[in-house]
């Protein structure tokens, strides 16, 4: 046969299942043509009924076995594994009714194979709840067609017993006449029957024994569950319903349907956030470290009636006439003609440069707190979660919000290095271009000042929350003082663009340095922000961060640059972020890591089996183009991703032993952006022992890493060892313990493609890691 | 369903995909098909939390409607044991059916909601149940917004079409 593009044909692959189907029918048809007169006639009618139909029901699930889909996945598209690829892990932990299990991901289909999903080499396709490929059905037994091929398996032990019995009863009533022909087939038919006879029942014997365990033939060959508990199973009973009652699940391989396109066209609506701001600002009062973005969420949620208990005092500390006073001057200053950037809300930072403002610290505080909140919906959006996520400064929001808010983030965040900077002078240039980009997105401040009791819930939001944000250049004398100029607007102008990039870099500094006095401040915190006296419950901060934020400046200037430069290269770099959005992971630790990170300087030959690795081992050539086109665009995401590494990386070393776990903060350090002075205390109690998802954000830092290396990426951070971590992934030291890891009996085994060979460590609950050493 | 229309003179605002959001397989109950509704924070200058999570919700609805296991699906399995499966080719089984449900919902979710947003919902089957894809267009006006000049097209960015510019 003729092999054309495409696959091959192979002629052997059919010489199994066709020796099947002629065995089984030929054989039985002889039985009908030469036995079953003769035993209707002596015994019943009913003979050849029965056998009619057992043979009918036999052919019938062979046919369904044979030709079914058994759940096969279409491959994944581009764009959803784009992040994946290079940076990703090569195994995903997911937690099943507390358990954990491992997906692996799968080169061929570009996905994390779902539990129990298993790629096929013969048929080339990932199926779902894989159980083995059948060469007699030459097909794959899977999810969709499992039910036909186990009821092929009974149905045929059941009619190769009863062919056998009555070509016996034949038999045994011609002993005389065993030379005949009819004699001669029956025996020979019995003889068929005979020999299949015990493969096939031992074969059905097992299936029923992995039905009613409901493991799969993969999962039983593979002994994943021995010794453990099956999270699949739904007892005996649930799990023969499961099978053999179940609704026939549906193709995933279908010809795309022609169905009506919806057309998206702007200008797109926006969510009306007015009514969140309240919400999220008063709950992220500072104060409260939210560990999560769901953590945040639902203490917004829960936050609101504190929100109504908090407004009223709020008010007679603050001074009433001030705010009339703000408004008032808040209204001139937007009607009167500042710059034309000023007329539209510009940012809170802004307001410091107004003639008008500049006598009033006040003004200041509150234009920028209402400016935050007037500010538009999206970035609004993001502030206020970022705020929310803002206080626990060692969460992951930080890693959102570059994703979505790039442009904005980026926007602001040049001038709030320089804001970071006493807020005075040198930060004028810069603030102003951020506050005409604002400016734009700004919806008129006046309908919310018209909201007297709703602003100051802002306002005092806004001042503890900057001071939770990741404005290193606060001091919280400045902040004590709710006048002050610099407070207020630092504070502002850093909540709205804090988040952005230097939000890891500084929130890991916030975390060391003010991590205790944070901490410290109860939630009753708004007074000090209105001015007033609860500033006894913050001492004064003893670092200055004016003096530190040199050196932060430059570094965070520095890598804006770089992001700057690596986003007009790519289209699509948040595709990074895609993903490691939607994998959750716990927030709490992944700041805190980076901090951790910054420390040991010992890199972490934490590969955990990248992707790219082992597709490397596979496929050097092809993927190396990918790679180093993508370089660049992960270098990019690089400088967002630290916080997503470290989260991973936290994840992975939930799973891994303590050496380990250190062993990668001294890894992941030295990927991670290291400002000069940036020293944090290690605070590894908050890693999460189980996270879900965790594999993209890890895999993405990872991966980031190694692909720094592989193309010097133009990430010329000073302080980034981006050089370091490949060789120092070589010179790893067996910081991490492995046991034998199981996942080598899965796959190839990965060469040293690129980078070294590749170790397999397995973790706590069986996980297993490939590392590059 | 991205216009692309570059006109220089006049401002026509057209939507070009931005970015993909993909919203995973919640597996903490077995293999049965839900989907997380964690709200990705792409999507959080976009839509509101709470319509993203009610699609989602009633989504896994749906899917778990598909897949439960009761009378209809023994009377089905039944059924076609009996008729030795060639009812397969006449009538369509219980989780197709409910599959047709899903897809017009999808599509009037979209229609409604989402891409009134710039959203747009991608049908889990299509990706073999596994993500839910969420796109991102952005509004790419020609007159050169601030943020035009990001070629990430960060949702948040790109978000000038709402705003008077």
């Amino acid at each position: 046969m003729p092999s054309s593009t495409g696959k091959r044909f192979k002629p052997t692959k059919y010489i199994p299942v066709s020796t099947a189907a002629a065995l089984l029918v030929g054989s039985t048809t002889l039985f009908f043509v030469f036995t079953c007169p003769w035993l209707t006639k002596a015994i019943s009618p009913a003979i050849p009924v029965y056998n009619g139909l057992v043979f009918l029901f036999v052919l019938a699930n062979f046919s369904m076995a044979t030709f079914m889909d058994p759940g096969v996945f279409p491959r994944a598209d581009e764009d959803e594994d784009k992040d994946d690829d290079f940076r990703a892990p090569l195994y995903k932990n997911v937690e099943i009714k507390g358990i954990q299990v491992r997906m692996k991901w799968c080169a061929t289909c570009h996905f994390y194979r779902p539990p129990r999903c298993s790629h096929c080499s013969v048929c080339d396709n990932c199926v779902e709840d894989f159980d083995h490929h059948c060469p007699w059905v030459n097909n794959c037994i899977g999810r969709r067609n499992y039910r036909y091929f186990f009821l092929f398996l009974l149905s045929l032990s059941t009619h190769m017993v009863g062919v056998f019995t009555f070509g016996l009863i034949f038999v045994l009533n011609h002993m005389e006449k065993l030379g005949a022909a009819h004699t001669t087939i029956t025996m020979a038919v019995m003889c068929v029957a005979g020999l299949f006879f015990i493969p096939v029942i031992g074969l059905t014997g097992f299936h029923i024994v992995l039905v009613a365990r409901g493991r799969t033939t993969n999962e039983q060959v593979t002994g994943k569950f021995r010794g453990g508990v099956n999270p699949f199973t739904r007892g005996c009973c649930g799990n023969v319903e499961h099978v053999l009652c179940s609704p026939l699940a549906p193709r995933y391989i279908v010809e795309p349907k022609k169905k009506q396109a919806v057309s998206v066209k702007p200008p797109f609506l926006r969510p009306d956030l007015s009514e969140r701001q309240i919400t999220v600002k008063i709950s992220d009062n500072g104060i409260q470290a939210n560990l999560n973005r769901s953590k945040s969420k639902i203490s917004l949620e829960g936050l609101e009636d504190k929100s109504m208990d908090v407004q009223p005092p709020l008010p007679p500390k603050g001074d009433p006439s001030k705010y009339s006073e703000l408004k008032g001057q808040l209204g001139t200053s937007e009607e009167g003609g500042l710059s034309p950037k000023l007329i539209s809300p510009p940012t809170p930072a802004m307001y410091k440069y107004r003639p008008a403002f500049s006598n009033n610290p006040k003004v200041h505080y509150h234009a920028t707190a209402d400016q935050i909140t007037m500010q538009e919906g999206h970035t609004q959006g993001a502030l206020i979660e970022e705020d929310g996520r803002s206080l626990d400064y060692q969460s992951e929001p930080s890693l959102d919000i570059p994703s979505y808010r790039k442009s904005s983030l980026h926007k602001t965040y040049q001038s709030s290095p320089l804001q970071i900077d006493s807020f005075a002078i040198n930060s004028r240039s810069l603030s102003l271009k951020s506050a005409g980009r604002r400016g734009t997105d700004k919806v008129p401040l006046h309908p919310m000042k018209s909201e007297g009791a709703a602003s100051t819930p802002y306002k005092s939001i806004f001042s503890p929350n900057s001071l939770s944000n990741r404005n290193g250049s606060l001091s919280y004398d400045s902040l004590l003082n709710p006048m002050s100029p610099s407070g207020r607007k630092c504070i502002a102008h850093s909540a709205v663009s804090s988040v952005g990039y230097h939000s890891p870099y500084l929130s890991a500094k916030m975390c060391h340095l003010r991590g205790s006095e944070l901490q410290r401040q109860p939630p009753q915190s708004f007074s000090p922000v209105l001015g007033g006296p609860a500033p006894h419950q913050r001492d004064p901060s003893p670092v200055r961060y004016d003096n530190l934020s040199k050196t932060i400046m430059a570094s965070i200037q520095e890598r804006k640059e770089m992001e700057e430069r690596e986003k007009l290269l790519h289209s699509h770099p948040d595709s990074v972020f895609a993903d490691s959005g939607v994998y959750d992971t716990p927030s709490s630790y992944s700041l805190q890591q980076v901090s951790t990170l910054s420390e040991d300087p010992r890199s972490m030959a934490m590969r955990y089996g990248s992707r790219d690795n082992l597709m490397a081992a596979t496929s050097f050539s092809t993927r190396n183009p990918i790679l180093q086109s993508s370089v660049s665009s992960l270098s990019s995401a690089m400088t967002r991703a630290p916080r997503t590494s470290t989260t991973s990386l936290q994840a992975d070393l939930a799973n891994n032993n303590v050496q380990s776990h250190q062993a990668l903060q001294g890894r992941v350090s030295n990927g991670s952006y290291k400002s000069p002075g940036h020293q944090v205390p290690s605070s590894p109690t908050g890693m999460p022992r189980s996270p879900s998802y965790g594999g993209p954000k890890a895999v993405s830092f990872v991966n980031t890493v190694e692909i720094t290396e592989v193309q010097s990426v133009g990430a010329q951070r000073d302080d980034m060892q981006l050089k370091t971590p490949h060789s120092k992934i070589n010179g790893q030291p067996k910081g991490i313990s492995r046991l034998g890891s199981t996942s080598s009996s899965q796959g190839t085994p990965v060469s040293p493609a690129r980078h070294s060979s590749v170790k397999k460590v397995s973790g706590v609950g069986g996980t297993t890691y490939e590392i590059s050493v | 369903m991205a216009t692309e229309v570059h006109s220089l003179q006049e401002l026509r605002r057209s939507a070009s995909l931005a970015t993909k959001v993909f919203v995973q397989r919640d597996y903490s109950d077995g293999t049965t098909c839900q989907f997380q509704t964690k709200f990705p924070p792409e999507l959080e200058s976009r839509i509101e939390r709470q319509l993203f999570e009610e699609t989602v919700k009633t989504l896994n609805g749906f899917y778990a409607e598909a897949e439960k296991i009761g009378g209809s699906s023994y009377l089905e399995g039944c059924l076609a044991c009996a008729t030795a499966y060639f009812i397969f080719l006449c009538m369509e089984t219980h989780y197709e059916k409910v599959l047709k449900k899903i897809s017009k919902y999808i599509q009037e979710q979209n229609e409604k909601i989402y891409a009134p947003r710039g959203l747009l919902l991608t049908d889990p089957l299509e990706r073999g149940m596994r993500v839910i894809e969420i796109s991102i267009y952005e509004d790419r006006c020609s007159s050169g917004s601030s943020s035009s000049g990001s070629s990430s097209s960060s949702s948040g960015g790109g978000g000038g079409g709402a705003g008077g510019r």
